[in-house]
C-alpha cells in the first residue's frame, strides 16, 4: 500500500490542499467557472424586451358606424394591444385564436352607437387568451384603457349637452380616482422581477454543486488512505475558500450584470457583502452538509436540478408567500435560497437597512448552526465507524472499492 | 454483488435514487404543486392605509376595497412614513393613502384621488393587486356616481346608465376563472417532468456503461440500448399520463381537443428528452460532467416555453434557445390540444418538432464510450 509520507498538517498546506481539490477538479471548474458565467447570460436572455410588446387581437363590428370605428382606432392606439384581423364571424375569429394568429377578441354589438348616444347601456364583449397570463392581461388592460377612455368621453358630451355645471363633471364621470404607481421596479420591467431573485438562486445552487461534490470526492479519497489534511482543518478551510470565490462573483453578479441588464439595485457595497457573507457561509455548510450525506457527487447535481422549480415557485417573489400553505412556507425556510432570496431582493431591490432584515439574519444564522452542526455530527459519525472497520479488519482493501451497485 | 441482466428493470432496483426520481417523486411534486398554488388565485394580499381623511366616506371606500377577495387592508399606518417602511420591510405589498378632504371633495363632485403604491418587485402579485384596487375602485365610484345623481333629481334607471355608460364583459377563455393554479401547474409540471427524464436516462444509461462495456455494432448496441432504457421510457410516458389525470382531478383540468394526440405527444417527448440526454453523455463520457450539462440545457426551461413571457416578445436568440429544448414544443402542443382544441395542421408542428429530436440519437449511439469506470477517488462505497 503507498502512502504519501506526510499528511498535510499546517494550515498553510491544509489550505492549499483545498485549493487543489476545488481547481485540478474539471468537473467543479464547468460548474463554478463554466456555469456561473453561462447561466448570467441564458437566464436574462427570454427577457430583454423586458415589458410584453403589442399582442395582436380580432374585432367584430357589427355596428360598423363612426363611434365604432373610434373605439377601435382608440384600441389600436393603446400600447397593449394592435387590431391585427378583422373577422366576418364568431367561428373565423375562433380559429385565429387557436391558431396563435391572436390573442385577444373586441366584439362592438349591433345599435352600439345609437344606444350610448341614447343613453342606454351598452355592453362592450372582451375575449382574451388566458392560456398566456400575461398576454392576457395586457389584452384585457389595452381593451378596457380604450373602453374607458371612450365612455368617459361620451360622458363628458353627454353631461354638457344637458348643461350641467362643468366644475362637477370630473366628480360625474369618476367620483373617486384611483392612482396605482409602482413602487421599485418602475417600469414593471420582466428582467428587474425575474433576474436578482433567478441570481441568487444560481449562486445558491451551482455552490451547492461545487463544494457538495468536493466534500463527497475527499471522503472518498480519505477512505482510500490517501493523505488529507486534518478535518477540524479541512472543513473550515472549505468553507472559507468557496464563501471566498463566491464572493469574488456576487460582485460580478450584483455588481457588472447588474449594470450591464439594467437592473435598479440600492443596497451599499458593505451592507450587499454583510449579506453576501452570511448567505454564502450557511449555503457553504449546507454544501459540506449534503456532501457528507450523500455517496455519489452526481446526486448532488440530481438533487439542485430537481429542487429548482419548487424554490423558484416557494421563495416569495413570483408566487406571494402569504398565499403557500404554511407547512410549505416553513419546510422551505430550511433552504438558505429562500430566506437568500428574500433578504437580497428586500436589501437591493427594495432598498430596506439591513437592521430592517432581522427575520432573514436569524433564519440563516438557524441554518448556519443547523448544518454547522449535523455537518460535525456526521464527519464524526464517518471517523468513529473508520476507525472501527480499520481495528476489525485491517487492512480491509476490498471494503474502499465497492462499487456502486453495492447500495 | 454484480446484476445478472442488464435491463432497465434491474438498474431501477439496483439504484433505489434512480427508483425514487422516476416512480414516487414525480406524483409528489406535482400534489406539492397542486398544494402551493391551491388557492388558485392569490388571496387576502397584505395591502397598507394611510386614512388622512378619516370622515364617514372614506371609511366607507377603505371598507369597500377590504371586500375584494384579493386584498387585505388591515393594517393601518398613522402616516405615509410608516407605511412605506413596511412596504420597503415587504410587511405589506401594496400602500394605499387616502388623502384629506376625501369626503369632502367626493360630496361635493370633485373627484378625489387616491394613491396606491404598489410592490412591483414582486411583479405578479404587483399586478394583481393593482388590478384589484382598479376593479374595487371602479364599483365604488359607480355607487357613488348613482348617488351623487340621485342627489340631483336624476331618476334611478338615468342615473345607472349615465355612471357606466359602456359596459366591458370580459371573458377569459380556455382558462374561465383565471386559475393561476390550472395555468401555473400545467406548465410548471411538464418543466419537472422533462428534468426528471433527462436526469432518469443519464443515471441509468452511466449505470449500464459501469456494469458492462456495450457491444459493439450498432444494431447491437441498439438493442442494448432498448432494453435497458424502454422500461424507463414507458414508466417515465406513464407518469405523465398521471400527471395530466392528476391535472383534471385536482384542477378540473378539461381538454378542449383530442386527448389522444396529446398522449402520443407525451411518449414522443419522453423519447426526444432521453435522446438529448444519450447524445451529451456520448460528448462528455462522464456522468458528472454530463448531469451539469444536462442542468445548462434544461434547468431554465420554464422561462423560454413562453407561458409567463410570450416567446413573440423574446428575441431572436432566445426563441432559437428554447427551440432547442423538447419542453417548448410539447408545451405548444399541450396548448394547442388542451386549450385551443386547434386542428390538426397546428398541432402537426410540434409533434414534427419533438420527432426532430430523435435524429442526434443515431449519432449518439455509436458515439457513447464502450464503458465507463468508476473512480475510486470520486465514490464513497456504502
Amino acid at each position: 500500500m503507498k502512502r504519501a509520507p506526510t499528511p498535510p498538517q499546517s494550515l498553510w498546506q491544509a489550505f492549499q490542499a483545498e485549493l487543489a481539490n476545488i481547481f485540478t477538479d474539471r468537473a467543479v471548474l464547468l460548474v463554478i467557472v463554466g456555469g456561473l458565467l453561462f447561466y448570467a447570460v441564458l437566464y436574462p436572455l427570454p427577457y430583454q424586451k423586458n415589458v410584453p410588446g403589442e399582442q395582436a387581437i380580432a374585432v367584430i363590428d357589427h355596428d360598423r358606424t363612426h363611434l365604432a370605428r373610434k373605439l377601435l382606432r382608440m384600441a389600436d392606439a393603446t400600447p397593449q394591444i394592435r387590431v391585427a384581423a378583422r373577422p366576418d364571424s364568431m367561428l373565423e375569429a375562433e380559429t385565429l385564436l387557436a391558431n396563435n394568429a391572436v390573442h385577444g377578441l373586441l366584439v362592438i354589438p349591433s345599435n352600439f352607437e345609437r344606444d350610448v348616444y341614447r343613453g342606454r347601456p351598452t355592453s362592450l364583449s372582451f375575449a382574451g387568451d388566458a392560456s398566456y397570463f400575461l398576454i392576457y392581461g395586457n389584452v384585457v388592460e389595452g381593451l378596457l384603457t380604450a373602453a374607458t377612455t371612450l365612455s368617459v368621453e361620451t360622458q363628458i358630451v353627454a353631461s354638457l349637452m344637458k348643461g350641467e355645471s362643468a366644475a362637477q363633471i370630473p366628480g360625474q364621470v369618476m367620483p373617486v380616482r384611483l392612482i396605482n404607481k409602482p413602487a421599485f421596479n418602475p417600469t414593471s420591467g420582466y428582467i428587474n422581477y425575474i433576474v436578482p431573485a433567478v441570481f441568487v438562486l444560481i449562486l445558491h445552487q451551482t455552490l451547492l454543486i461545487a463544494a457538495g461534490s468536493v466534500t463527497i470526492k475527499d471522503r472518498a479519497r480519505r477512505l482510500l488512505g490517501r493523505p488529507a489534511a486534518p478535518l477540524h482543518l479541512a472543513l473550515p478551510l472549505r468553507v472559507m475558500t468557496f464563501v471566498l470565490i463566491y464572493l469574488l462573483f456576487a460582485m460580478l453578479y450584483f455588481g457588472f450584470f447588474f449594470q450591464l441588464y439594467g437592473i435598479p439595485h440600492q443596497a451599499s457595497p458593505w451592507t450587499l457583502l454583510l449579506f453576501s457573507l452570511l448567505f454564502f457561509t450557511t449555503t457553504s455548510l449546507f454544501a459540506l452538509w449534503l456532501g457528507a450525506l450523500l455517496p455519489r457527487p452526481e446526486l448532488v447535481t440530481v438533487i439542485v436540478l430537481v429542487s429548482s422549480l419548487p424554490i423558484v415557485f416557494t421563495a416569495g417573489f413570483a408566487w406571494p408567500a402569504e398565499n403557500l400553505p404554511a407547512w410549505l412556507d416553513y419546510l422551505t425556510l430550511l433552504i438558505p435560497a429562500k430566506p437568500g432570496i428574500q433578504g437580497f431582493l428586500a436589501l437591493n431591490q427594495l432598498g430596506t437597512p439591513l437592521t430592517s432584515l432581522g427575520r432573514e439574519v436569524a433564519i440563516l444564522v438557524g441554518l448556519c448552526l443547523l448544518y454547522g452542526g449535523g455537518l460535525i455530527y456526521l464527519m464524526r459519525n464517518q471517523a468513529r465507524r473508520r476507525a472501527r472497520n480499520a481495528a476489525y479488519d485491517h487492512p480491509a482493501p476490498s471494503s474502499a472499492w465497492g462499487t456502486a451497485v453495492d447500495e | 454483488m454484480k446484476p445478472t441482466r442488464l435491463d432497465g428493470w434491474q438498474a431501477l432496483r439496483c439504484q433505489p435514487w434512480l427508483l425514487a426520481l422516476v416512480v414516487w417523486l414525480p406524483p409528489l411534486l406535482t400534489l406539492m404543486f397542486i398544494a402551493l398554488f391551491a388557492s388558485g388565485t392569490p388571496k387576502s394580499l397584505p395591502v397598507g392605509v394611510v386614512d388622512l381623511d378619516h370622515s364617514t366616506e372614506s371609511r366607507a371606500y377603505l371598507r369597500h376595497l377590504d371586500a375584494s377577495p384579493a386584498l387585505a387592508l388591515d393594517h393601518p399606518y398613522p402616516s405615509a412614513y410608516e407605511g412605506s417602511a413596511a412596504l420597503q420591510r415587504g410587511d405589506i405589498l401594496a400602500l394605499v393613502i387616502v388623502p384629506p378632504e376625501f369626503g369632502r371633495e367626493l360630496r361635493l363632485s370633485i373627484s378625489p384621488e387616491s394613491v396606491a403604491f404598489y410592490n412591483s418587485q414582486y411583479l405578479l402579485a404587483g399586478k394583481f393587486i393593482a388590478s384589484a384596487l382598479t376593479q374595487a375602485n371602479f364599483s365604488f365610484s359607480a355607487k357613488a356616481g348613482v348617488a351623487l345623481r340621485l342627489g340631483r333629481g336624476y331618476s334611478l334607471p338615468d342615473a345607472i346608465a349615465a355612471a357606466a355608460p359602456v359596459r366591458p364583459q370580459i371573458t377569459a377563455l380556455y382558462n374561465a376563472g383565471m386559475s393561476y393554479a390550472l395555468f401555473l401547474v400545467t406548465s410548471i409540471m411538464p418543466a419537472l417532468w422533462q428534468i426528471l427524464i433527462v436526469v432518469a436516462t443519464v443515471l441509468t444509461l452511466s449505470w449500464r456503461l459501469e456494469q458492462a462495456s456495450l457491444p459493439a455494432g450498432f444494431a447491437a448496441r441498439s438493442r442494448a440500448l432498448w432494453q435497458l432504457m424502454a422500461p424507463l421510457s414507458l414508466i417515465l410516458w406513464l407518469q405523465g399520463l398521471i400527471m395530466l389525470g392528476m391535472f383534471s382531478v385536482f384542477l378540473g383540468w378539461r381538454p378542449e381537443g383530442n386527448i389522444l394526440w396529446l398522449v402520443a405527444g407525451m411518449a414522443l417527448m419522453v423519447m426526444a428528452v432521453q435522446s438529448m440526454a444519450t447524445l451529451i453523455l456520448s460528448l462528455v463520457a462522464n456522468k458528472v460532467r454530463a448531469l451539469s450539462l444536462c442542468a445548462a440545457y434544461l434547468a431554465p426551461a420554464f422561462a423560454f416555453m413562453g407561458m409567463t413571457f410570450p416567446r413573440g416578445d423574446m428575441n431572436m436568440l432566445a426563441r432559437w434557445w428554447g427551440n432547442l429544448m423538447p419542453s417548448t414544443h410539447y408545451m405548444e402542443l399541450q396548448v394547442a390540444v388542451a386549450d385551443h382544441g386547434a386542428s390538426l395542421q397546428t398541432l402537426a408542428l410540434p409533434l414534427a418538432a419533438l420527432l426532430v429530436f430523435l435524429v442526434p440519437l443515431a449519432l449518439a449511439i455509436p458515439a457513447l464510450p464502450q464503458q465507463m469506470v468508476i473512480d475510486p477517488a470520486e465514490e464513497v462505497p456504502s
